[in-house]
């Protein structure tokens, strides 16, 4: 019967309904998406620095193109071809050493040829210790190249 | 009978297309040297007599120009040999040439200590077995932090090796054709300055648009004094003799002028070596026979 006279009210009277809002907005906060998950990306700004000094940079100082040596480099080079012809350019290489004058070798030639020459100088006896370690070096390379290695590959 | 008259007319068609120019231009100059006056100037040209006349190629002609103004004056005409100033320009001899001039001079310095010359390590560290560590015999291994190095540069490594002549020689030829091809060289009278100033020399490069850095090549040792002081204060304008020409010079610098027996006598020297006999030059390099 209750339901006769609700049904019947509901037809002739409509109470009005306002919409109260509680919740809004601002007041959302993130949700924790994954949680317990610790992200390893610095988000902080700048790595913390020490004070005090910085390494060292050293200044940039360009070398100059047209110094003596490097504006006169070459020079004398085609002298067997343009001066008088008795004279040939390795024999212009003053500031070589003796034994590696026009001597293109491996390490085994120029170390022998220089010991032959070093052995009529005062060497052998006023550098005992630099002449034993030629010696040294030459027995190992004589061992290595003639015993251990093969030579290149032969012309065909 | 037939047969021949055609092959004498056939071979007298073909001499005729051969264009003997070269020698009919040079028979129509008259006389030794003619001097021709335009206006207040005279230039004088004179007839070359050739050692190797030119038989294929043209000469190259060439203004002698002066040093005396930081104008230009041009004070004659003078021609150059084809096969030195006029070959074919090959940049692979150039670059052959520049390569050997860097190298053939080098020896690397570069040194690293082997495990036999790094002092200590005589002993062997702890025994073989039982520690429970790796087996060494000495701590100055190549395996060790302060041990040697195995395979390391060792001092005095030359790159040493002589280039063919005949390479060195066209890479000579090329470079200065390359250079009068591309108006980088310029003949000059003598090296008489008015002054001895550098500035002079700045104002005559910038007036006559010769590139900044300029080489100058002198017939003998010895410059006039003028010329010498200018240039001493100024890095990029360098004077060398003759036989200092070389390839890496001639593209270091922009301009290449030469005096004008200075041009002969390249002339003359490398016409030489291009005209005799080179076997023996041309046989492997023997430091005991150089």
């Amino acid at each position: 019967m209750s339901w006769l006279t609700s049904r019947i009210l509901s037809v002739v009277w409509k109470p009005t309904v306002n919409v109260v809002r509680t919740r809004y907005h601002a007041d959302k906060k993130r949700l924790v998406r994954r949680y317990g998950y610790q992200e390893k990306i610095w988000r902080g700004g700048l790595l913390p620095r020490s004070e005090g000094k910085a390494l060292p940079i050293p200044e940039y100082r360009p070398d100059n193109p047209w110094s003596v040596r490097k504006a006169l480099f070459g020079q004398n080079d085609y002298i067997d071809i343009l001066g008088p012809g008795n004279l040939h350019p390795v024999k212009t290489l003053y500031n070589i050493p003796s034994w590696i004058r026009g001597v293109s070798g491996h390490e085994y030639h120029i170390l022998l040829r220089k010991k032959k020459m070093w052995a009529k100088t005062g060497t052998p006896r006023l550098r005992p210790t630099k002449w034993k370690e030629i010696q040294k070096r030459l027995s190992f390379l004589y061992r290595k190249l003639n015993r251990k290695t093969k030579t290149g590959p032969s012309p065909i | 009978m037939k047969s021949s008259l055609n092959m004498a007319s056939i071979l007298i068609n073909a001499i005729k297309r051969l264009h003997l120019s070269p020698q009919i231009r040079l028979c129509s100059l008259n006389s030794a040297a003619v001097t021709t006056t335009t206006a207040n100037k005279t230039i004088n040209i004179l007839k070359k007599e050739w050692e190797f006349p030119p038989l294929y190629t043209k000469p190259r002609e060439v203004w002698i120009e002066n040093l005396d103004t930081v104008e230009e004056k041009k004070l004659g005409l003078i021609e150059l040999h084809p096969m030195v100033y006029a070959a074919p320009p090959r940049i692979d001899i150039i670059h052959s040439n520049v390569i050997w001039q860097r190298k053939y001079r080098w020896v690397s310095w570069a040194h690293t200590k082997t495990r036999a010359e790094v002092r200590g390590g005589g002993k062997k560290p702890w025994p073989q077995k039982g520690l429970g560590r790796a087996r060494h015999g000495s701590i100055r291994s190549p395996l060790f932090r302060g041990g040697g190095v195995a395979h390391g540069p060792r001092s005095g490594k030359s790159h040493f090796f002589m280039l063919p002549f005949h390479l060195r020689l066209h890479g000579l030829t090329t470079t200065l054709s390359a250079k009068l091809a591309q108006d980088d060289l310029h003949i000059v009278k003598d090296l008489e300055l008015p002054t001895d100033e550098s500035q002079y020399l700045v104002d005559l490069i910038e007036n006559r648009n010769w590139g900044p850095a300029v080489l100058i090549i002198d017939d003998t040792d010895y410059a006039p004094r003028n010329i010498t002081a200018a240039t001493d204060n100024l890095l990029h304008v360098n004077i060398m003799p003759v036989y200092g020409l070389n390839v890496y010079s001639m593209l270091k610098h922009d301009t290449l002028v030469l005096t004008q027996a200075a041009a002969e006598k390249i002339e003359e020297k490398l016409l030489y070596h291009l005209h005799s006999d080179n076997r023996e030059r041309m046989k492997k390099f023997k430091i005991d026979q150089v």
